[in-house]
C-alpha cells in the first residue's frame, strides 16, 4: 500500500511534531522534560487509627484523641480521613515503622500513629508520628506533656501539626470561639457571652445573661475579650479577662460606646463613640486610658478593624449616603472606600494574614458573607440568603466563620466556610448562637 | 441685507464637503465584506488519549474506543466538490465542539466495518498520532457526483464553514462509492474515535484504545495524572512547578526514587512537591512504548501549575 499525505495530514502531522518537540517533551539539559499539569485537588486520604495505650487506663483518650483529629482534618475539607473498619494492619507499636503495604492498600497517602501514657507523676505524654505511606518517610513526630483533663486540646495542637505538613499552611484548630448564646422565645432573648473550642466543645459562659451583650471580640493574647454590653443607662464597650473574670468600663465617654476591636498589639482597643446623630472612631490605649480620634464625619463610622501589621485599618460608614466599606491609615488621616458593588456593606474585618477583608453585604433582600482584597478589587461572595452576618477569620485566614438566621421563629448558628467558598459547615452550639469571634491561636 | 458673498461660499463649500464625507465615508465603512471564519480546533496529544480511551469493562471483540458523538462532518461539500484523483481529501481533522450535530451520517452504520473498502480498521497501534476524522462519506457522495480536479488543500482549509451536510447521503450506494474510490491511493487511515460507537471497548492493558498513538510524553502524563491529588492551594493564583529526575526500567517500574531538582522555597512547595512525588511512586509501572525506551529511560517530569 502506498502511503500518501494530503497537505492537511502533512499539516496535522507537522502540529504532532511540534506537540512533540514543543511542550510535552523538551529536550532541555539532556533530559527529557515532560510537564504534568493536570491532577485533581481532592482532599488527601490519612489513616488515623486510635493512639495507642502506654498504660491499660490510657486507652479510652487514645480513642478520644483519634476521633478529635478525625473530626478536625475531616472538617477541614481538605483530608479525607479513611474508615477505621477498613485497616489491615493494627498498630501496637509506634516506634516500629509500620507496614506501608497494608496502607498503600486502603489508599492512605498518610498516616498517624500516636501514644497517650499516663507518666508517674500523673501528667499525660501524647506522642505521634505522621508518616508518608508512599515514600515511607517520617513527616513530623512530636511529643507533648499536659494534665490529663488537656486531652482534647493536645488532639487539637497534634491537628494543627499535621494539617501544617500536609498543607504548607499553618493550622487553627488550637483555638477558641467567643460568641452570643441566645436562649428563650424571640421576644425575650436571653443573650450570653460563651466560649468553646473551635470544633464546638469545652462551651463556658461568661456573662449571665441579666444584660444584653453584643459583639464580643478576642484580644490577641487570647485572654481577654472586649465587647459591648446594654447596662444601666448607654450601651458601653467592656474588657472582660475569660481567667479571672474581672470586667471594667473601656474608657468613661459621656455617649454610647460600641464596636469595639484590640489593636494587633493588644494595646489598644478601637471603637465607635456616639456624638448625636453620628459616630467616630476613636482609639483608646489600655493603659495610659489616652484617646484618639481617628475620625470627624457627619455620619456613622464604626465597625474598625486593624490591618495585622497595625498600620490601616478598615470601617464601615455611610458618609457616602448607603454603607461602605473604607480602608484609611491607622494613625488618622483620609479614608478610601473600597466597596462598589451593589447594595451596602458591612462588619469589615481584615484576614490575619492580611490578604483579605470580610464583610456582610445586604442587597436585593439577601444578606451575604464575601471577602474582597484590601483594595476593594477581587471580590467574591461566599454564602448568600435570608440572613448571614458578622464573619471572623480562623487564625490562618483560611476560613470563615458566620452566624445565618433562617428567620422565622428559628434563631441563628453558627457556620464556617472556606474563603474559596467551598465546605460550608455548621458548627454545634449548644443552644441559638450570633456574632462569633474566632481567637488566634491558642500556643 | 447684504450678504457676504465670501461667507455663502465657505458655507455651500462646508455643506458640499461635510455631506459628501457624511454620505461616502459612513457608506464605505458599512462595505465591508464579511470574513468568512475557518474553523479550527487544536486538541493536544493528551486530550486524544482521553478521547480514545478504552474502558476495562469493553468487550474483546470490540475494539473500537467508546465515541457518543462525533463531530459533524466540516467542510464538505464546497471542498469535495473540486477532488480529484490526484489529491485526496481528508475532511477537517478536528472535531469542533458542537454539542448537536445537525446529522449523524455515522449513527446508523455498523461499527467495525468502513464505508470504504480499503479503509478497513487496523487493528494495530499506529506509531503517528491521528486526530479523529469525521467520515468520508460526504466526500465519496460529492466524489460520485462530480470528478473535478481538486483544489489543494490549501484552498479546501479555506473553504466556507460547512453547510450541513445533504441528507440524501444516506441512500447513496456503498459499493459504488468504494468502487470509485478503489481507483485513487488511499487517502487516510482508521482512527479509532471516528466512528459513533456505543460500546465500550476494551483497549490495552492500560486502559488505552488500540489506536492511541500518543506519544510517551503524553502515555506518561495521562498515567501519572491519574494518581496526583495536588495540594489545595487557596484562591490566590500560585505557579507551584515540581521537577524530577526519574529512571525507568523496561518494565515501566522505577529504577530508583525519583530524584528532586532543588530544594523547595516554601512550606507549600514542599507539600506540592510531595504530592508529585507521591503520584510518581504510586502510579508505577508505567506502560509506555518499548520502542522508545532509550528517550524515557531518563527523563524529567515537570509537575507544574504554568500552562503553556
Amino acid at each position: 500500500m502506498t502511503l500518501r499525505l494530503s497537505r492537511r495530514q502533512i499539516i496535522s502531522g507537522m502540529a504532532s511534531a511540534a506537540v512533540l518537540t514543543g511542550s510535552p517533551v523538551r529536550n532541555a539539559f539532556g533530559q527529557k522534560r515532560v510537564p504534568i499539569t493536570e491532577g485533581d485537588v481532592a482532599p488527601l486520604p490519612i489513616a488515623i487509627p486510635n493512639f495507642v495505650a502506654g498504660t491499660p487506663g490510657d486507652a479510652e483518650v487514645g480513642v478520644g484523641v483519634a476521633q478529635v483529629i478525625t473530626n478536625n482534618l475531616k472538617r477541614s475539607g481538605l483530608f479525607a480521613p479513611i474508615d477505621q473498619a477498613a485497616y489491615i494492619e493494627k498498630i501496637t507499636n509506634i516506634d516500629a515503622a509500620p507496614q506501608f503495604q497494608s496502607w498503600k492498600a486502603i489508599n492512605a497517602q498518610a498516616l498517624v500513629s500516636g501514644r497517650m501514657t499516663r507518666q508517674s507523676d500523673g501528667r499525660l505524654k501524647a506522642e505521634f508520628r505522621l508518616w508518608d505511606v508512599a515514600t515511607g518517610q517520617q513527616l513530623t513526630g512530636q511529643q507533648y506533656f499536659t494534665s490529663p483533663e488537656y486531652w482534647r486540646r493536645i488532639a487539637h495542637i497534634i491537628s494543627d501539626q499535621i494539617y501544617e505538613r500536609l498543607t504548607g499552611e499553618k493550622g487553627y484548630f488550637d483555638s477558641r470561639v467567643v460568641f452570643v448564646d441566645e436562649t428563650g422565645p424571640t421576644e425575650r432573648r436571653i443573650k450570653r457571652l460563651a466560649l468553646m473550642d473551635q470544633d464546638g466543645f469545652n462551651v463556658r459562659y461568661l456573662t449571665r445573661g441579666t444584660d444584653l451583650v453584643l459583639t464580643p471580640r478576642f484580644s490577641p493574647s487570647t485572654q481577654e475579650i472586649t465587647y459591648m454590653e446594654f447596662g444601666q443607662g448607654d450601651p458601653r464597650v467592656y474588657l472582660l479577662n475569660i481567667e479571672t473574670g474581672q470586667r471594667e468600663i473601656v474608657g468613661n465617654f459621656p455617649g454610647m460606646s460600641f464596636s469595639p476591636r484590640f489593636s494587633p498589639d493588644g494595646q489598644r482597643v478601637i471603637m465607635s463613640l456616639q456624638q448625636g446623630g453620628n459616630s467616630n472612631l476613636f482609639v483608646m490605649d489600655l493603659r495610659s486610658k489616652n484617646t484618639m480620634r481617628l475620625t470627624d464625619t457627619p455620619a456613622i463610622d464604626t465597625s474598625p478593624s486593624y490591618a495585622p501589621d497595625g498600620a490601616r485599618l478598615c470601617f464601615e460608614s455611610d458618609r457616602g449616603g448607603k454603607p461602605q466599606i473604607y480602608v484609611m491609615p491607622a494613625t488618622g488621616g483620609p479614608a478610601q472606600r473600597i466597596s462598589f458593588g451593589d447594595g451596602s456593606y458591612s462588619t469589615p474585618v481584615w484576614s490575619p494574614r492580611g490578604d483579605y477583608i470580610a464583610f456582610t453585604k445586604q442587597g436585593s433582600g439577601q444578606f451575604s458573607i464575601g471577602i474582597m482584597k484590601p483594595d476593594g478589587s477581587g471580590e467574591r461572595i461566599l454564602t448568600s440568603g435570608f440572613h448571614n452576618e458578622g464573619p471572623t477569620f480562623a487564625p490562618n485566614g483560611r476560613v470563615l466563620m458566620f452566624f445565618r438566621d433562617p428567620g422565622g421563629n428559628s434563631g441563628p448558628s453558627l457556620f464556617t466556610v472556606d474563603i474559596s467558598g467551598r465546605n460550608e459547615q455548621r458548627v454545634p452550639t449548644p443552644g441559638f448562637a450570633s456574632d462569633p469571634a474566632w481567637s488566634p491561636l491558642l500556643s | 441685507m447684504k450678504v457676504d458673498k465670501t461667507l455663502v461660499a465657505s458655507v455651500a463649500l462646508h455643506v458640499l464637503v461635510i455631506g459628501w464625507g457624511l454620505l461616502t465615508f459612513s457608506s464605505k465603512a458599512y462595505e465591508v465584506m464579511p470574513e468568512e471564519s475557518v474553523p479550527v480546533d487544536v486538541i493536544s496529544a493528551d486530550q486524544l488519549a482521553k478521547v480514545t480511551a478504552g474502558m476495562k469493562s469493553g468487550k474483546k471483540e470490540n475494539p473500537k474506543p467508546l465515541a457518543e458523538k462525533i463531530a459533524e462532518a466540516k467542510p464538505v461539500d464546497d471542498a469535495v466538490g473540486k477532488v480529484t484523483e490526484k489529491a485526496p481529501v481528508v475532511t477537517d481533522t478536528s472535531p469542533p465542539p458542537q454539542p448537536k450535530p445537525v446529522e449523524k451520517p455515522l449513527d446508523k452504520k455498523p461499527d467495525p466495518p468502513k464505508p470504504v473498502a480499503e479503509q478497513k480498521p487496523k487493528e494495530e497501534p499506529k506509531p503517528v498520532e491521528k486526530k479523529p476524522e469525521p467520515s468520508v462519506d460526504p466526500i465519496a457522495e460529492a466524489l460520485k457526483k462530480e470528478e473535478k480536479k481538486p483544489l489543494p488543500p490549501k484552498q479546501e482549509a479555506k473553504a466556507a464553514p460547512p453547510p450541513p451536510a445533504k441528507p440524501k447521503e444516506r441512500t447513496f450506494d456503498q459499493s459504488k462509492i468504494a468502487a470509485l474510490l478503489d481507483k485513487r491511493d488511499p487517502t487516510r487511515q482508521a482512527v479509532t474515535g471516528e466512528a459513533l460507537n456505543s460500546n465500550a471497548a476494551l483497549g490495552l492493558a492500560k486502559g488505552k484504545a488500540t489506536d492511541n498513538s500518543a506519544t510517551w510524553g503524553a502515555l506518561f502524563q495521562s498515567q501519572v495524572e491519574r494518581c496526583w491529588k495536588k495540594p489545595y492551594g487557596g484562591i490566590e493564583v500560585q505557579n507551584p512547578e515540581a521537577a524530577f529526575a526519574i529512571r525507568l526500567k523496561r518494565d515501566g517500574t522505577l529504577e530508583a526514587m525519583p530524584v528532586p531538582e532543588g530544594t523547595p522555597a516554601t512550606p507549600y512547595l514542599r507539600v506540592y512537591q510531595e504530592s508529585a512525588l507521591r503520584a510518581i511512586i504510586e502510579c508505577q509501572p508505567y506502560n509506555l512504548p518499548a520502542a522508545y525506551f532509550e528517550e524515557w529511560k531518563y527523563f524529567s517530569p515537570v509537575f507544574t501549575e504554568r500552562k503553556t
